[in-house]
């Protein structure tokens, strides 16, 4: 559910804070925890607290997913030199987004 | 074919990190002309991200390696296209991208409408509970639990996910990407890392009942 511009966040209820919570992370600098319109409500409320605080983990490990890269198989390459050989290789125009 | 758009902000993606390869320039436009000692270098020098990326969107080997020969393929019949006006490596992410998303497509992977078609159903969705603290889900949200969590995702939470969270693309990126909103992105996103958290969790109690057995 989008943010609403009028949202008091003095009287925001649970169910409330996890309909908006896509738009807050996604409208402010990702970082939930420190959003200052929110410190007293994530005080209040330790459950929304540690939801916000194991997302965010995640969101941060991900920069770190699949660093260690490893390259394909050599029969990619043999392959690949082998359509090219063979003049056989069309393709489908992908639609570009 | 469209020029790839850099994405506006400071992107973790593999790509997007590197800066400008020596000799790659000069290998571009000698394989332009048909030089295949060029290609073959082009090759070398970015068949690890192509391969990467494409391990990261479909997160199955056997069609990694499928997609990896297919953006060559591509490539090499698109390279005249190839005016310069953004990175090479940042031309060909958007043209790797684009080549998987095709590919899913023909899967039956249906990217149009993701909020129908590939939700996953509702046993496999997440919960919509915070569920309770969990003081170890920071410590045990090791690299490789997250991407064995990450690979057994449903494919539409995972290809938001790797788009924005790994990759680094904004919600209005993704959207025209995937042909959805901007909304249906930032929802798919958040319903991914809900089930991520599930998944982690999971694991870290499977953990430690192990340790508590041993």
């Amino acid at each position: 559910m989008p943010l609403p511009s009028d949202i008091n966040f003095d009287t925001l209820k649970p169910e409330e804070f996890e309909r908006y919570l896509p738009d807050l992370f996604a409208n402010g600098s990702g970082k939930v925890s420190e959003d200052p319109r929110l410190r007293k409500f994530l005080a209040d409320h330790p459950d929304c607290a540690a939801l916000v605080n194991d997302l965010e983990t995640i969101a941060e490990h991900a920069r770190s997913l699949f660093q260690v890269s490893a390259d394909p198989s050599d029969k990619v390459w043999q392959n690949i030199q082998s359509k090219l050989q063979q003049n056989s290789y069309e393709d489908e125009e992908p639609e570009l987004a | 074919m469209t020029q790839a758009t850099t994405p506006a902000k400071s992107s973790p993606g593999l790509f997007k990190r590197n800066p400008p390869i020596a000799g790659e320039a000069e290998a571009i436009e000698a394989a332009k002309n048909g030089d295949p000692e060029a290609f073959s270098k082009l090759y070398t020098l970015h068949k690890r991200r192509v391969y990467t990326l494409c391990l990261r969107m479909l997160g199955n080997v056997s069609e990694a390696e499928d997609m990896t020969q297919e953006a060559f393929l591509h490539l090499f019949r698109k390279l005249g296209s190839f005016r310069g006006e953004s990175a090479f490596s940042t031309w060909l992410h958007r043209l790797t991208v684009n080549l998987v998303l095709m590919h899913l497509r023909k899967k039956g992977l249906n990217l149009v409408s993701l909020e129908e078609t590939i939700n996953p159903s509702e046993e496999d969705a997440p919960k919509r509970d915070f569920g309770s603290r969990d003081p170890v889900l920071a410590s045990s949200v090791d690299r490789v639990a997250l991407e064995r969590a990450v690979a057994s995702l449903p494919p539409g939470y995972r290809m938001v996910f790797v788009l924005h969270d790994v990759e680094g693309f904004e919600h209005n990126e993704i959207a025209n990407m995937l042909n959805c909103s901007t909304g249906n992105s930032k929802s798919q996103l958040h319903k991914a890392r809900l089930r991520l958290r599930e998944l982690l969790r999971e694991n870290s109690e499977i953990n430690l009942a192990e340790g508590e057995a041993a």
